[in-house]
């Protein structure tokens, strides 16, 4: 009897070691918070994507070291991400969007392109809560696409882009008020690019509004590699600034141009997308002199810190798109902790509308430059300084904050 | 002398200055199509690419501009080679579209590759030029584009030798009229076939060096517009015609100037399209090529 009793407890500690463990109930299991990067990663504006990802790897390190984010019962999450190549192209952007939008990501940030943005808001629903509207209910909060006013497109699209009027009307301004000397403005534009494009409309506005002429607008395209004829005209038109509305490639052809021309006008002044390491790299004797409003500098100790590791150990640059990244990914933990979001798989939908209806809460956060206000249209309020190129590098000329 | 009319003489000089890019890039295009009757859709992206790969060497070496001109040279030649032995020969015969998509292919992914290893940034390319301008009386003559029209001739020169002076060429030009007698003469198409991509490239590397030197960077935003006006260049000469690839370089570089000063930027593409379809409905065969029947 002793003998079949201990027999017995043999069996019952061998059964012990080789059955599996029941399964664990899913709300057990550990949680994770899934936010997906959107940005362009092949083609020529590669470099975007890849300052946007080196951005949210590091943020997200970071808090994932910290101990996560804390879910609606108290649990703590992790954040996982992946990162999606838009290339720039509205298709492939509405493409890889659909495809997350499909699985269980609760929330995107990006893309990188307002030509992509713009219809890839479109393809949301545009009135939270509408039945009859089977647009994508999804929330997207972007970092890099900066063409105005594109966030009013639907009630879940969200942006943290520089807001372009208020900076470039205070740049003008405070141009007139320290040179009113300088009367008139001309100007040149890569009109192929929805951002220049549209950033040379602001620009022309805002140097009307401070009380400069506007002689005109050159024209180039964004893969034009002379410019003689619209420097040419610059030359004679003899404007005492030149306002230059295009990404690094051509802006530096444009400078060259200038330079052998012997076109100097007594102050230049660049789209906000210039003001990065890319236009030092293509041309920084050619820029010295560039003034540009920026969203980003290393002018906070905490700006400077994250400048800093992503440069060093993720590879990347903050500029004042990438530093987005970095604000975005702190306010979507804020609204993740309170906004009752559960991080199952039965609740994917309601974690994003839960997101949506945080990030529409949002009045204000503390962004890498101060304070940053959110406004009624989902677009933010940031704060800037004006960049100057000096000795091929970036240094701050005036800081408004 | 009016503004205007000084205007348009600096766009006509500033037009055939540039447009010999042009020439040096459609001559690639229109070697190749004289030899093997195909188009060779990656010749521009290899110009590009011999134009980084001297790029690369200056990154290393902080060498003079002949090191990066011979290395781009140097390398443009051999993805040429690369580029006949993967999207020609290695193709099967009976598909004729088969070494155009392969080439389209290879564009594509040459500038990909370009664009991964920049993270598609423009980066500085040296200029041994400089900025420097020079003051024809009333009007300005830059120093790149000017070196660029010299070297230009002179490759057309060394191109000219090389075809109507040499056993290579002999080969070239029979392979190009009579594929099979040359053959059967005992010249070897393969090798004939690799010679023309090679020298092609080269040509190619010498136009993207120089393209590079006048820009002042590069980037793989350049490799469609190389590709394409290449072959505008090539179809408004006359495909296989050497001499009709360099008039109709520097004349597509006059027309889109003047386009330009006159019409703004909205419009310069469009003309320079409309004269190509002008050229293709009314002279099919180019200015000096080949008849084609309307």
């Amino acid at each position: 009897m002793k003998r079949l009793a201990r027999g017995a407890l043999l069996a019952l500690a061998l059964a012990a070691l080789v059955v599996p463990p029941a399964p664990v109930p899913a709300d057990a299991q550990e949680r994770v918070v899934k936010i997906a990067g959107v940005g362009a990663m092949t083609g020529v504006i590669r470099g975007f994507g890849i300052n946007s990802k080196a951005v949210l790897d590091m943020t997200v390190d970071e808090i994932n070291q910290a101990g996560g984010v804390k879910l609606a019962d108290g649990t703590r999450a992790k954040i996982v991400t992946t990162f999606a190549d838009e290339r720039c192209n509205a298709e492939e952007g509405i493409s890889v969007v659909r495809k997350l939008a499909s699985e269980d990501w609760l929330v995107v940030i990006g893309p990188t392109c307002s030509n992509v943005a713009e219809p890839l808001f479109g393809i949301l629903q545009r009135k939270v809560g509408d039945a009859g509207d089977s647009g994508l209910q999804f929330p997207i909060f972007s970092d890099t696409a900066i063409k105005p006013g594109l966030a009013k497109l639907s009630e879940w699209a969200f942006r943290n882009v520089p807001h372009e009027p208020t900076m470039y009307n205070h740049l003008f301004k405070w141009l007139k008020e320290k040179h009113p000397d300088l009367k008139t403005v001309s100007g040149g534009v890569e009109s192929d690019f929805a951002h220049s494009n549209s950033n040379s409309q602001t620009m022309d506005a805002a140097a009307k509004a401070a009380g400069f002429e506007v002689l005109g607008w050159e024209k180039w395209l964004l893969n034009d590699t002379e410019f003689s004829t619209q420097v040419g005209k610059w030359r004679r038109a003899k404007p005492d600034i030149i306002a230059i509305s295009s990404h690094p490639f051509t802006l530096c052809g444009t400078l060259r141009e200038m330079k052998r021309q012997g076109v100097k006008p007594r102050l230049l002044v660049g789209l906000t997308s210039s003001a990065t390491l890319e236009t030092m790299a293509g041309c920084g004797p050619e820029a010295e002199g560039l003034i540009i409003p920026t969203g980003f500098a290393p002018v906070t100790p905490e700006a400077e810190r994250v400048a800093k590791i992503v440069a060093t150990k993720y590879k990347g640059n903050v500029d004042l798109h990438s530093a987005a990244v970095y604000e975005n990914v702190h306010v979507l933990k804020q609204v993740i902790e309170t906004s009752g979001v559960e991080a199952k798989p039965a609740t994917v939908a309601q974690d994003r509308r839960r997101i949506r209806d945080g990030l529409a809460k949002v009045k204000e956060f503390d962004g890498l430059l101060g304070q940053v206000k959110r406004l009624d249209d989902r677009e933010s309020l940031k704060p800037y300084v004006f960049a100057v190129a000096k000795n091929s590098d970036w240094a701050v000329l005036f800081d408004p904050r | 002398m009016s503004d205007l009319l000084l205007d348009v003489v600096q766009q006509v000089l500033n037009g055939f200055l540039f447009g010999s890019s042009y020439a040096l890039i459609g001559i690639g295009f229109t070697m190749i199509f004289g030899v093997m009757d195909k188009l060779n859709l990656g010749f521009g992206v290899t110009a590009l690419a011999g134009a980084y790969s001297g790029l690369l060497v200056f990154h290393l070496t902080r060498g003079p501009f002949v090191l990066v001109f011979l290395t781009a040279v140097v390398s443009a030649g051999l993805i040429g080679l690369v580029i006949e032995l993967t999207c020609f020969r290695w193709m099967p015969r009976d598909y004729p579209l088969a070494p155009l998509m392969a080439t389209m292919g290879m564009l594509f992914f040459i500038d990909e590759v370009l664009a991964h290893a920049t993270h598609g940034r423009p980066m500085a390319f040296p200029a041994p030029m400089g900025e420097l301008m020079m003051d024809l009386g009333p009007w300005l003559l830059r120093g790149d584009l000017g070196f660029m029209f010299l070297v230009s001739l002179a490759v057309m020169g060394g191109l000219w030798a090389l075809v109507y002076r040499t056993r290579l060429g002999l080969a070239t030009r029979a392979v190009s009229q009579q594929p099979v007698a040359a053959q059967l003469c005992g010249i070897g198409l393969r090798r004939v076939n690799a010679a023309v991509f090679v020298i092609t490239g080269m040509v190619g590397g010498v136009a993207g060096a120089l393209i590079g030197s006048a820009v002042g960077n590069l980037s793989p935003l350049l490799s469609l517009p190389l590709t394409v006006k290449g072959l505008v260049t090539a179809v408004l000469g006359g495909l296989g015609s050497i001499p009709g690839a360099i008039v109709a370089g520097l004349l597509l570089g006059i027309v889109e100037y003047e386009a330009l000063y006159f019409f703004g930027i909205g419009y310069r593409d469009m003309i320079t399209y409309l004269l190509l379809f002008a050229f293709l409905v009314f002279r099919p065969g180019g200015l000096l090529g080949r008849g084609a029947p309307h």
